[in-house]
């Protein structure tokens, strides 16, 4: 998890009101993070919202997408202060969201760190804390030490 | 006087005593209807002597009617949808299925009992097939859903195989008492001809029935009655004409079950109740007709013929009949697994005895034996079973508060009542459709206009017509809401595409394999290329790393489509190893008969 995330990557109390807004504020930080476009990293997660939903239920959302100049997969991890509708698979709100998004050159690599995250959140003891924390180190502190302990 | 008011006391008895255990063996999920067959061992003269009857002409005939009433109703019950997606590989599982299994236990019968080879072939025939009413209710009670295909394949497979073992039964029988020694071909046309009456007066049966139903203008309470009336009618004139009057009642049900009718719901209400009825009277009669002090001789070697009937030839007959129809390895083993024996060849077992063959009483005792063995061994083992072979469709809505009302006069239309859950998408302000809109709403015991019902409140009583295709539609808005359960991330992927989405794109974002005739192809082609139009939900394709899983479907289209990201290995290979070698020679069939493009590119990838 740590070749994915640093502490940069958290937004511990995201306040928005949509779901578009949501993967705004996080295509924001993204492009913060990587210096692409922000409005390209947006483009991209749109475009993938539209062949279906990454809502995977339980309030959880992996959003994710392709960008050409990427060195490798970035993770953000954003905690939603209120829940907001997402059509996610369950149809229940998203308080808890995991961006990804992987070079062209990615490979299967896209697929593995999806399916890493994907195994994470799955982990509802892990998802009530991360729900219960509001600081970024904490919320940084829980991601890995758990990737670190469950490789252990 | 006396005499027949104490007949109908203990019957009745009986009868409640019955009801009673059910409710108590549903409770702890044990085999129903052997509980039924041990209340009629206790009160049949080895237990409690209460009950005297011992005519077996009387049971062959009471079981009879009540056999072709089971049919009927697994016939009706039967949404015709199940023979699209299963008819091919459940009626070989019928027809060969039924024979390589009397075969092989006829063998090993040859063996273990000191019968000729016709009679020993004659004892494989009484227990070839399997039990509708052991595997219909097996698999609907208890609100456990296997998934489709491996239960349309049972379903149709057990309403189908009686008459298969009934004819084997007594044409063997037949043979026998005419002193032959060997089966010969003349058989095999007999049979093809006995099926072919059969189907086509089962066909003109179920027609006639539905037009009566349709047409005349009859009290309510009558009208199941007129089609019971015609059922057994059909019956009756098929075998007469000298067809199977089984498989006739069976393809009539069928025929009338998928009509559009007046009267549907009062009618499976009715046959529903007489099914019951009907199970308890042959259970019960059959336990009252055995006598197990005078089953010890044969005990041992029939406890191992059920055995063998259990591990080595249903599985056998199984896996050599689903080879050519891809049938996954979890699904085939969970088939060969759920060959439940039952009150038929109990009743089949009876035949020796009414055509007086010399070893007419060990067919008897045999064949009881073999059923409760498999009814204890297999029945009880079902759930476990499917369970462990992943074969449970998890729930995939809240609860419902549905009623469903029969509308005088109307096939195509009913009304149904709902409840709104909390946490229903209605209770949550979905929109709702033009065709679910509300009839009637009732608040409070007071009835409101529909347009001032808005917003609904939990609690209320919403009455709509829709047509009966329409109502799982209506469940996903009126039902309350669940969270989607770590099982179903398992069952359905952990994301979710349209199926208008082209595997070009979705290889392109993920890194899949992919061939360029497959580029353009959508998801929903995919699927019903693969399924030929007949995928169903939970149906998994494997994609390079990851599967695609049929999540969801409206009147047999996909709408959604899941991708599992790190497939579990357990959906798709489970097995026990007496199938393995089996296994492995049908996938090599498979591999075989039918490539898969972007496997054999998968597999250049990897060398």
């Amino acid at each position: 998890m740590m070749d994915l995330i640093t502490p940069r990557s958290i937004i511990a109390n995201l306040r928005v009101g949509t779901k578009k807004q949501a993967l705004q504020e996080l295509a924001k930080r993204a492009s913060e993070l990587t210096g692409q476009h922000e409005r390209a990293v947006f483009d991209v997660l749109l475009e993938r919202e539209r062949l279906g939903t990454t809502g995977v239920g339980h309030g959880i959302a992996i959003p994710h997408g392709k960008l050409p100049n990427l060195d490798r997969v970035y993770g953000i991890f954003a905690r939603l202060e209120r829940p907001v509708e997402f059509d996610a698979i369950d149809e229940q709100p998203v308080d808890l969201m995991f961006l990804l998004l992987a070079p062209d050159s990615a490979g299967a690599d896209h697929l593995k760190a999806l399916a890493r995250v994907s195994r994470l959140l799955r982990d509802t003891s892990m998802c009530e804390k991360l729900r219960g924390s509001d600081n970024a180190d904490a919320i940084y502190a829980l991601l890995t030490q758990t990737e670190a302990s469950h490789a252990a | 006087m006396e005499l027949i008011n104490s007949i109908i006391l203990v019957s009745a008895i009986l009868l409640v005593l019955s009801i009673v255990t059910s409710v108590i063996a549903l409770r702890i999920g044990a085999p129903l209807l052997l509980f039924f067959l041990a209340i009629g061992v206790v009160a049949g003269p080895d237990g409690l002597a209460v009950v005297h009857f011992e005519s077996v002409e009387a049971a062959y005939l009471i079981g009879s009617i009540a056999l072709a009433i089971i049919l009927f109703e697994s016939g009706l019950d039967t949404p015709i949808l199940s023979y699209r997606r299963a008819a091919a590989p459940a009626l070989t599982l019928a027809t060969v299925g039924v024979l390589i299994t009397a075969g092989l236990v006829g063998i090993a019968a040859q063996f273990l009992f000191d019968l000729s080879r016709l009679e020993a072939l004659l004892l494989g025939a009484v227990v070839a097939s399997t039990d509708a009413a052991a595997v219909f209710l097996l698999l609907r009670v208890g609100g456990v859903t296997i998934r489709g295909r491996a239960r349309s394949i049972l379903e149709i497979e057990s309403g189908t195989n009686d008459p298969v073992a009934i004819f084997l039964t007594l044409s063997l029988s037949g043979a026998i008492a005419a002193g032959s020694t060997a089966p010969g071909w003349s058989l095999l046309i007999d049979l093809l001809r006995q099926a072919g009456i059969g189907m086509a007066l089962g066909a003109v049966g179920g027609g006639v029935i539905a037009l009566a139903l349709n047409r005349l203008r009859l009290d309510p309470g009558l009208l199941p009655i007129a089609a019971l009336g015609l059922a057994l009618l059909t019956f009756a004139a098929t075998t007469d004409a000298g067809g199977s009057g089984f498989l006739a009642v069976y393809v009539a049900g069928l025929i009338v079950g998928n009509l559009p009718l007046r009267g549907r719901l009062g009618l499976r209400r009715f046959l529903s109740g007489l099914t019951w009825l009907s199970q308890i009277v042959m259970f019960v009669m059959l336990g009252v007709l055995a006598t197990p002090s005078s089953f010890g001789p044969v005990l041992g070697p029939a406890i191992a013929l059920s055995l063998f009937l259990i591990l080595v030839a249903r599985p056998l007959a199984v896996s050599l009949c689903l080879i050519p129809f891809r049938i996954g390895v979890a699904e085939t083993t969970f088939i060969a697994w759920v060959g439940l024996r039952g009150a038929v060849s109990i009743l089949l077992a009876i035949v020796p005895n009414l055509m007086a063959l010399p070893q007419g009483s060990l067919f008897f005792a045999v064949a009881f034996i073999i059923v409760t063995v498999s009814l204890l061994v297999q029945g009880w083992m079902i759930r476990p079973m499917a369970r462990w072979l992943r074969l449970i469709v998890p729930r995939r809505l809240g609860p419902v508060d549905r009623i469903e009302l029969d509308l005088p006069g109307n096939a195509d239309q009913e009304l149904v009542a709902y409840s709104i859950l909390e946490g229903s998408p209605v209770a949550r302000g979905q929109r709702l459709p033009r065709w679910a809109r509300p009839a009637l709403v009732i608040r409070g015991g007071r009835v409101i206009p529909v347009h001032a019902a808005r917003p609904w409140t939990v609690g209320d009583h919403v009455y709509l017509f829709a047509a009966p295709t329409r109502i799982p539609l209506l469940d996903r808005l009126y039902a309350g809401s669940r969270p989607l359960s770590e099982d179903d991330r398992d069952f359905f992927g952990d994301l979710a595409f349209h199926p208008g989405v082209t595997l070009g794109t979705l290889a392109e974002l993920y890194g899949l394999p992919l061939t360029v005739e497959n580029a353009n192809r959508t998801l929903a082609d995919l699927f019903d290329a693969e399924f030929q139009h007949a995928g169903e939900i939970g149906d998994r394709l494997r994609l390079g790393t990851v599967e695609l899983i049929i999540r969801d479907m409206e009147n047999g289209r996909i709408v959604k489509v899941g991708l599992s990201l790190q497939p579990d290995r357990k959906t798709s290979a489970r097995l026990p190893l007496f199938e393995q070698p089996l296994a492995h020679l049908s996938r090599f069939a498979v591999a075989t008969t039918r490539r898969w493009p972007w496997k054999r590119r998968a597999g250049k990838n990897r060398g």
